[in-house]
Formats: structure tokens, sequence, C-alpha cells
């Protein structure tokens, strides 16, 4: 029995390791397939590969098991599930080449993807990589073509003006 | 065990406790003060911006470690357990109630009257808002008068709250800036606004929390707060029926854990109070202390909520500063005569139907330029978030009851939160839907609005209650200073203590009436300390 409890605690420690190291490696060997998806799924002005090394620092720094907001009115208390990196890395290596906007749509339908999510959420590369993106503080700005910087502190001065134009990229 | 003893022993670590042992220190100088909180204190401001990030990069809680597992109740609105409570993560909303409030039965007939006057509680409102540090904008309605200037000038409107106030203002309803604890300047050694949009954690303290008044408190040595110590039991004197000790334990060490007092208070929000009061039974009053009516986790209160999405022909930047609100009170009263009906309205901004979006409306897969293309075309209408908290009077039987299905890790029942709502106000409910359904639809007439959604809160929100206010001591646990009929040396502040949550925020009521409650307890407490 107590053999068991070891070789299970070693098989545990050993797939947290694995997943641990995919984390921090993460795109692994899909790093072109990753960079071929952005091309599609992301704004062609917005130079899809500064998108996609921000991604994959996004990916490193996954916590797994921290605390999530636990919400107000109604509350609950969930950890951050583990890290998405090997689930992302299953599903660049099932995507064809080279890649069509069908194969990104039947990979959708088949991780059951209806809209963006909110913020990464680990189902489906390809939805959380544009959800990375399009719901950045970053592409609010570039939509509306001004500098709205919500995430960015600010000050309190001018907030009465039209946020200033980005003139640079629109 | 652990045995200490003080001239005043506060249970509960929130924005109730932090101001009252602040004016408490101030009245009597030399006073020992024991401040007693269940969860951590999270005084790590040089992390909040870092905390801030992951939060909003990964969802991840802004405040890390401030609740604790096995200490939670059905019906309670937030798990925050730490030391400075839900106002860590508040806000800053600073609304005050209107007189109607506290004359419901003597105006309309309606439920109950407070037992203190309204000119009473408005000198306790400029306190609130001096300690706490208030930006806003006067109300112009004469109703509304205010006998003290806000100590800040008010946040400015961002270009958004200004084309949704001109929007609004076309329906001949008045709006203003949101009253808020938020420095406009540098104010109380805390930081001036630099806006950013995260205000639940504000990275720079510019937004009030609790932990900056007790490091203040801590730092000059008037106060000793001690975390992460439950307690589970208040003990009487049998024969006098003063409260002598507070039992319980340290979180971290299991230890047993004593305080001894010549007063004790209170201080631990609408769920928490009532419960310790529940859970301290004695024989001579079996149903809990302070209870001889039987009122302790009755009446539990709030206010109801509609919301809506309108959607309309303006520009509106989603992000500008989404926790700044515009606010009306122009349905804070009603005639007698009328159909009651009183709330506040709100507008924010809001990004709502002109969000990013995976699939146009005929469910076309959007991706890359078409997907910026759908968005940049949606993005030219606005959208206003658009809310009234509606008044609504509590059931004697809106309940906190303690819940032996659900025990902590000391095997002390948890609290159960069943709101019910009187009679009256169930059957008033339909008219009072109907007219912010009315109100919304005004609104919407405006700029080509449209209303997207509109939604019911399904809870009751800024919950009060439990230990309510009175002059009979047949009707309520404790007077208006939250001395409780029942036993002299004991207190209940804030929350609690209010018989109706009104109808709109009521945290500076509660730090008002808390403030109002020092001023009786320094009385009784000694000049120089023990």
């Amino acid at each position: 029995m107590r053999r068991r409890n070891v070789l299970q605690w070693l098989a545990g420690f050993a797939a947290s390791l694995r997943a641990w190291s995919q984390t921090t490696a993460f795109p692994g060997d899909q790093d072109v397939a990753l960079r071929n998806l952005a091309s599609l799924v992301l704004p062609s002005a917005e130079k899809p590969d500064r998108i996609v090394d921000r991604f994959v620092q996004y990916v490193r720094d996954y916590r797994p098991g921290a605390d999530t907001e636990h919400g107000y009115g109604f509350t609950r208390v969930r950890p951050k599930p583990p890290s998405p990196a090997q689930g992302y890395i299953r599903q660049l290596a099932a995507l064809p080449v080279p890649l069509t906007k069908a194969a990104i749509a039947a990979a959708l339908e088949q991780s059951q993807i209806k809209d963006l999510p909110r913020i990464p959420e680990g189902k489906s590369v390809i939805a959380d990589l544009m959800s990375f993106y399009f719901q950045s503080a970053e592409a609010n700005d570039f939509c509306y073509g001004a500098a709205i910087q919500r995430d960015t502190c600010r000050g309190l001065e001018g907030s009465s003006r039209k946020p200033q134009p980005l003139k640079e990229r629109v | 065990m652990q045995k200490f003893e003080s001239d005043i022993c506060v249970i509960g670590g929130g924005i109730s406790a932090a101001m009252l042992t602040q004016k408490l220190a101030e009245l009597r100088p030399g006073v020992s003060i024991h401040i007693v909180e269940a969860g951590r204190r999270l005084f790590d401001l040089e992390n909040r911006m870092e905390y801030r990030r992951r939060s909003i990069a990964y969802g991840e809680n802004a405040w890390p470690g401030d609740f604790i597992e096995d200490q939670a109740g059905k019906g309670v609105i937030s798990r925050t357990m730490a030391v400075g409570g839900s106002a860590m993560h508040w806000g800053g909303t600073c609304n005050r109630f209107s007189e109607e409030d506290l004359r419901l039965k003597s105006i309309y007939g309606l439920y109950v009257d407070w037992p203190l006057e309204w000119r009473e509680l408005e000198k306790y409102y400029c306190e609130a808002e001096r300690r706490l540090g208030v930006s806003g904008e006067p109300s112009p309605l004469p109703e509304d008068a205010r006998s003290e200037p806000y100590p800040m000038q008010a946040m400015e409107l961002t270009y958004n709250l200004l084309e949704l106030k001109k929007w609004g203002e076309k329906s001949g309803i008045p709006f203003w800036s949101t009253p808020q604890a938020k420095n406009t300047v540098a104010y109380g050694g805390r930081a001036k606004c630099i806006r950013c949009n995260t205000c639940a954690i504000c990275p720079t303290g510019a937004r009030y929390s609790p932990d900056f008044t007790f490091k203040q408190l801590l730092a000059n040595k008037q106060v000793a707060l001690h975390d992460q110590i439950q307690i589970r039991r208040l003990v009487m004197d049998e024969d006098s029926a003063k409260i002598t000790t507070a039992t319980g334990v340290n979180r971290s060490t299991g230890e047993a854990v004593e305080y001894r007092a010549p007063i004790f208070v209170l201080a631990s929000g609408y769920a928490w109070s009532p419960h310790l009061l529940l859970l301290s039974r004695n024989s001579r009053f079996p149903n809990g202390l302070a209870n001889g009516s039987g009122l302790v986790g009755k009446y539990m209160n709030g206010h109801e909520f509609i919301s809506a999405f309108i959607e309309l022909d303006s520009q509106i930047y989603p992000g500008m500063n989404e926790t700044h609100a515009l606010i009306s009170r122009q349905y804070f009263r009603c005639k007698p005569s009328d159909t009651y009906i009183r709330h506040d309205l709100r507008i924010w901004e809001s990004a709502v139907g002109h969000e990013p979006r995976l699939r146009a409306k005929d469910g076309k897969l959007l991706l890359g330029d078409d997907l910026l293309s759908d968005w940049r075309t949606r993005a030219q209408r606005g959208t206003a978030r658009v809310r009234g908290y509606y008044d609504v009077h509590p059931d004697k039987n809106s309940s906190l009851t303690l819940d032996e299905a659900a025990k902590n890790k000391f095997g002390d029942p948890m609290p159960k939160i069943e709101h019910k709502l009187d009679a009256a106000t169930v059957s008033r409910q339909p008219a009072t839907r109907q007219h912010l359904q009315n109100v919304f639809t005004k609104l919407a007439k405006n700029n080509n609005g449209k209303i997207l959604s509109t939604s019911e809160g399904g809870y009751l929100d800024h919950p009060a209650g439990g230990c309510r206010m009175g002059r009979n001591p047949s009707e309520s646990v404790c007077d208006s200073f939250g001395q409780t009929h029942d036993h002299e040396n004991l207190f209940v502040v804030g929350a609690p203590t209010l018989p109706n949550a009104g109808c709109t925020n009521g945290t500076l009521t509660f730090v008002a009436l808390t403030l109002r409650s020092a001023d009786r307890i320094a009385q009784m407490l000694p000049k120089h300390g023990l």
C-alpha cells in the first residue's frame, strides 16, 4: 500500500514536471504553427509575430492553482486550472499545413468555441490567441483609433477630452 | 491559552472598525484598544500594481489570501475576510441616503422609522466624508442640502461621461458625478488618483481602504491589531448581563485565545455580527446574546436593482474610466400620495454590444482583419450601462440563521441568509419594475437609443440588517448608537444596525452611524486609559 502511494506520488510528480517544462518551453516545436495561426487570426496591420511573442510569454508566466476572483453577489472560490501549454501544443500539432481558414473553423467547432473568451481559458489555442489580442487594451485602442489606454494608469488630467488619435498605426 | 485585556475590544477589522478606532483613539488618547479580525492583514501596497496586472491578464484574485476557505455562508455576497474587509476592494462610492429612508413610517405609513433625526445623521455624513476623503459634486436638489462642502472637488467627468450626461439629461433627468472615496488631490496621506480604471484593486491608495487607517493607528501605537483570530463566542456575566470575554482561536497556531474588556464592539458586518451573537447562547439568552427581542438575524435587508444596457448614437471610448459613474437623485423621493417608488439612477460607460466577436450576426466566422472590420463598424455606436437600485423593505423573517448543515473547521455552524421582502414591498414590485422599464425607455428615446437588454440582480445588494436599531427593545436589537438593549457594554456598529438599506450604496451610511456610535462609546471609556 505504501509502495503504491509512493509510485502514485512519483507519477504525479513526473506529470507535473512535464507540464511545467512544457509551459516554460512553450510553444516547443510548434513555434511555426503558432505563427502561421497568428497570421490568419490576428489583424495583418498589427504585426502578428509581435503579438505571438507576447502570447508565448503570457503562457509561460501562467500560474496554475492561483486563486481567481471569488466574485460578488454569487461567490465561488476556484483556483486557476493547470497550465494550458500542453493542450495548446497538442492542438497546434493537429493543425494542417498549410493552414486554412476552413481548418481553423473546424478546429473551433471541435473545441465548441462560440465566442471569444474574456481572457484565455485554455480550451482552444485559436480562441485564446485571438482573445489575448482582441480583448487587450491595445486592440481596444486600435479598434477605436484612439489612445484610450484602458489598462494604463493615466492620470485624471485631460480625461474630459476625447482620447488622442492613434495616428501611427491606423 | 493566550489572554488579552484592554479598555475596549473590537471584533471585526473592516471599515467600521477602522473608523471607530481612529475616532476613539482621538477622543480618548491612551485607551487600550484591541481589534480582532479572523482574516489576514494585507498591507502590501507595494505589490498591488502587480496584483492588478495579473488580475487583468489572468483573472487571478487581486487580493490573494483575502478569504478563509471554511468560513463562508449561504447568501453572503462576498467571500472577503481580511483586515479591511470588503472595503479593501469596494468601488469607493459614497452616496448619502435621504431623509425619506429614515421616515418611512411617518411619511409613507410603511415599515418603520429610524430612531434618529436626519439632521443628526447629516452631521456624521460630513465627518465620514472627511475621514474617508470623499470627492463629490453637491446635488442641486434642495432636499439634499449639505451642512459642509465635500472635502475634495469631484472627479472630472471623462469624455464618455460628459457624452452620457448630455444624452441622459435630454430626458429631463439631471445627472451629476457620483461621490467617491477617491482622491482628486493628495489627501489623508494617500496619493491622488491616476485613473487606473481598476478601483477594486487600487494600486496607489488613491481610493480609500481601511488598511491605511490601520497602518497609521499601528504606527502611532494607538491600537493592537490581532489578525487571524477567530472569535467564536462572547461570554456574559449571568448576574449583570455584561459581556466579560470574547473567546476564540488563533487560526495560524490553533491556540485558544481570550479577550477581556469593559466594552465590546461588534464591527463584523451584516453577516458575521449577528452570526456571532447567535452562536453565543447561554441559559439566560438561549437564542443568542442581545436577542431578548428575538430579532438578532431578522430584518436582513438590502436593495433590489434593475440594469439595462442601452445602445446609442454617441462616440463612447470604452475604458476611459469604467468605475466612475453618473448619478441622479431625481427619484430618491416620491409624494406620499403616489405609489411608493424610490430609486437611484446610475449611468456608466460600457462596451457591451461593441466588443470584438468571433461570429457575425449571420453566424459567419470572423478572423483577423474581418473581425477588426466588424468590430470597428459596431464601435461607431456607444453603450450606456444604466442601473437603478430601488428601495425594498424586509419582512421580519428576512433572516440570518445558523446553518447546521455547513460548519467551519471548529464545528461552528455557518450563517445562512434568506432575504424576504415585506408584503407591501411585494405588492408594489410590478409597479416598481414597470417604472424602471419606463425610465430606461425614456432614456432610450434620445440619440436613436436601443435597449439591448435588461436584467434584475437576483440578490439584495449593499446588504445590511440583522441587529436593527430602534427605540423599543421589543422591536429592535440596539439603540441608534448601536448599544444593545440587553447588554449595556455591548455595541454593534455599522451595517447590521440599519433597519432598511435605502436605495443607494450603504457604506457611507454605515460609517456615519459608526462615527456616531464612537461618540457614545467614548463617553463610557476612561479618560486616560486603564
